[in-house]
């Protein structure tokens, strides 16, 4: 059933129902992106002995509830010059995890622009989760549990405490995310059956970069006719 | 070949004047039908009504077809003449162009049937419609001779632009979408038909000037980059480690080797196997798994270090031919949008994303300086480790050149020598046998002298006679 797998993400085998989906890590450098995979993926942290490779694309396979579930997770490059390659990395995504770390301040405020941009671009379709990570160092705290709950809830994103060191929240945050996923693509779904969204899969295809002229814009002849 | 350059710098023209030509608007006069029945005409039947323009129609258009051609001659022939006093003076340029421009308001009053003649679809012929070329013209009522003259062009144009790879592609794909678009658009008015063509003229020069120009610097001198450093774009592999130099140089293979192949499938794979050495030489370095903070740096590094042929095309052509959900979902779908990242990373790259200042840059980016030299000490020790190696091994090489100079002057020297030694033998020989001439006597004269000093020759008895005895 593997090969019947969409590009979008939600297909469905006939029988057994088949999630794939694709989820974004975003955040600045350092505030603990690949160890939260790491502990998720590996249950490794900082260890001598990890055998992987790279912690920038790992894969996860899960069952929720007789639904199976492949989950992509894509880590992308958290530095400041690398920011406008965000749309190239996110396009497609069903979930964006974005991370800041409790210590540092300019992290959530980093997080906050992303929020603003990924709603911007891709609108209520993608599952947003906002990652506090580093909990085990609650003493040098400088982000705020209120103010960043508070931020989370007005975006429309759900906000989770890890500590990827005490290996704690990760696995919760990463089923809260799939059962959220599972219920976007099921909606989507139904829509599609009833005809009544056509916008959705549209916007959900497959997209080609379009790095080249517009036709129809650029030649204002075409649209005119 | 002469009908190519001449549309072409007709193009060139109307780029440059496009605002003058802006505003074509059809006379007064012309609203009602030429032939004088009384109805009014159309801009689009050239000005007849419509029962007026089906008969014209027919003898409007071979005399076009006549207009058009000569009009080519004409071109050419002063094309020539330009060229001619080109050749002779150096104020050339200006003449040349003056005489454009003479050309241009001579036929101001034939360009709004040219143009005319353009847009009503049926009579496009010739001339004009070379001059945006289009091999595979869908009007069927083009004659013969002129469809061979256009397919000919079309083709020059073609390879013109081969020679600008994806720009070239870009331009010759506009121009077909144009004319589809101009074809399908033959109802239209003339004045809306000419804002189109004007917006499209626009729309190319503009182009061409900006959104191509990253494309085109990216191809045309794509070694422009090959001072950024790892330190500049902070890469986490340290090539003074063998094995971790030796992944490097796989990576930039497997890049390279990219383009050789053809399927999509294949050309990912290779961008897979680029990535894992990536991942290895990082591994090695930092002695942890790479995170996307560490991988895109050094691909970045790769793709600038390895400047893989036609990397542009490749990613086009993957992104248009690959299944999709390969491409989105899958390992090697994220290797292909980090390569993409990378792309777009290098095509935009300032000084900023470099974390150097604006005048350095320009002056790496003009050659004038290297960064290797200025900034090897500001690094710290193990940063600067492999620039120390680089150092070196820029000492050995010194140090080789100079001893092949030494070995090329020695073998000059040497050779110089045995010319010489010839030289000097030669001479040598020569001062020998002007010294000692050679002297040869005559053979009889010697004999006579040994045969003279005998007194008493003549007392000698007679030799004897050999006898024949009859047997």
């Amino acid at each position: 059933s593997g090969g019947a797998r969409m590009a979008a993400g939600a297909g469905s085998a006939a029988g057994g129902r088949s999630f794939s989906f694709k989820v974004v890590l975003l955040g600045e450098g350092c505030v603990g992106k690949t160890s939260l995979v790491l502990r998720y993926c590996e249950n490794k942290f900082n260890d001598k002995h990890i055998t992987t490779l790279q912690a920038s694309f790992l894969t996860k396979k899960l069952n929720i509830g007789g639904k199976r579930v492949n989950l992509a997770i894509w880590d992308t490059a958290g530095q400041e010059r690398f920011h406008a390659l965000g749309p190239i990395y996110y396009r497609d995504s069903n979930g964006a995890i974005l991370v800041y770390d409790i210590t540092d301040e300019d992290s959530f405020q980093k997080v906050k622009n992303w929020v603003k941009e990924l709603r911007k671009m891709l609108g209520n379709e993608i599952c947003l989760c906002i990652v506090g990570n580093k909990i085990d160092l609650e003493k040098e705290r400088h982000v705020s549990v209120q103010e960043a709950e508070t931020y989370a809830e007005s975006v429309g994103a759900k906000h989770y405490h890890t500590s990827a060191k005490q290996n704690k929240g990760i696995e919760e945050l990463f089923l809260d995310l799939c059962k959220r996923m599972i219920e976007t693509a099921q909606v989507d779904e139904r829509a599609r059956g009833n005809g009544s969204s056509q916008s959705g899969i549209a916007r959900r295809g497959v997209q080609i970069i379009d790095d080249e002229p517009q036709v129809q814009s650029s030649g204002g002849c075409c649209s005119s006719g | 070949m002469f009908l190519s350059l001449t549309l072409f710098s007709l193009n060139r023209k109307k780029m440059n004047l496009k605002s003058e030509r802006r505003g074509i608007h059809v006379d007064q006069s012309e609203l009602l039908c030429k032939k004088g029945c009384g109805y009014y005409g159309n801009p689009a039947w050239q000005g007849f009504c419509s029962k007026c323009w089906r008969e014209e129609y027919h003898k409007a258009r071979q005399k076009q077809i006549q207009e058009d051609w000569e009009l080519a001659e004409r071109l050419q022939r002063e094309e020539e003449e330009a060229y001619a006093s080109s050749q002779n003076t150096q104020g050339a340029q200006s003449l040349t162009f003056s005489k454009f421009e003479e050309k241009k308001t001579n036929e101001k009053t034939r360009k709004v049937t040219t143009v005319k003649k353009f847009f009503t679809a049926s009579s496009r012929t010739g001339a004009k419609k070379a001059e945006i070329q289009e091999a595979k013209a869908p009007s069927p009522s083009i004659n013969r001779q002129a469809s061979i003259e256009t397919d000919r062009v079309s083709k020059e144009f073609i390879e013109f632009l081969k020679t600008y790879h994806k720009p070239g592609q870009d331009i010759y794909k506009q121009c077909k979408l144009f004319l589809d678009a101009m074809n399908h658009k033959r109802d239209l008015s003339i004045e809306e038909q000419s804002e189109c063509a004007q917006d499209f003229y626009q729309n190319v020069a503009e182009k061409l000037q900006t959104r191509w120009k990253a494309s085109f610097f990216f191809f045309s001198c794509p070694r422009a980059l090959h001072w950024v450093t790892p330190q500049m774009l902070c890469v986490p592999v340290n090539e003074e480690i063998p094995e971790v130099s030796d992944m490097v140089v796989k990576a930039i293979t497997d890049i390279i080797e990219m383009d050789s192949k053809r399927v999509p499938r294949d050309k990912l794979a290779c961008i897979t196997k680029c990535s894992k050495h990536i991942f290895n030489a990082i591994k090695i370095t930092k002695n942890e798994p790479a995170s996307a903070d560490d991988f895109l740096p050094t691909l970045i590094y790769i793709v600038l270090k390895g400047n893989p042929p036609r990397l542009q095309s490749n990613i086009q052509y993957i992104t248009r031919f690959c299944n999709p959900s390969r491409l989105m979902t899958g390992e090697d779908g994220y290797y292909f949008t980090n390569l993409c990242c990378a792309v777009a990373f290098i095509e935009k790259l300032d000084a900023q994303s470099l974390n150097l200042s604006q005048e350095d840059f320009d002056r790496f980016m003009t050659g004038q300086t290297s960064p290797k030299k200025q900034e090897s000490d500001s690094f710290s020790p193990d940063v600067c480790l492999g620039v120390k190696q680089m150092y070196k091994n820029l000492d050995l090489l010194s140090q080789l050149n100079e001893r092949q100079e030494r070995i090329v002057n020695e073998a000059k020297k040497l050779e110089k020598d045995l010319i010489d030694w010839t030289d000097g033998i030669t001479k040598e020989v020569q001062d020998i046998v002007e010294k000692y001439p050679l002297e040869i006597k005559p053979k009889n004269q010697a004999l006579a002298a040994i045969d003279s000093e005998n007194v008493e020759n003549d007392k000698l008895p007679p030799p004897l006679q050999p006898q024949v005895y009859a047997g």
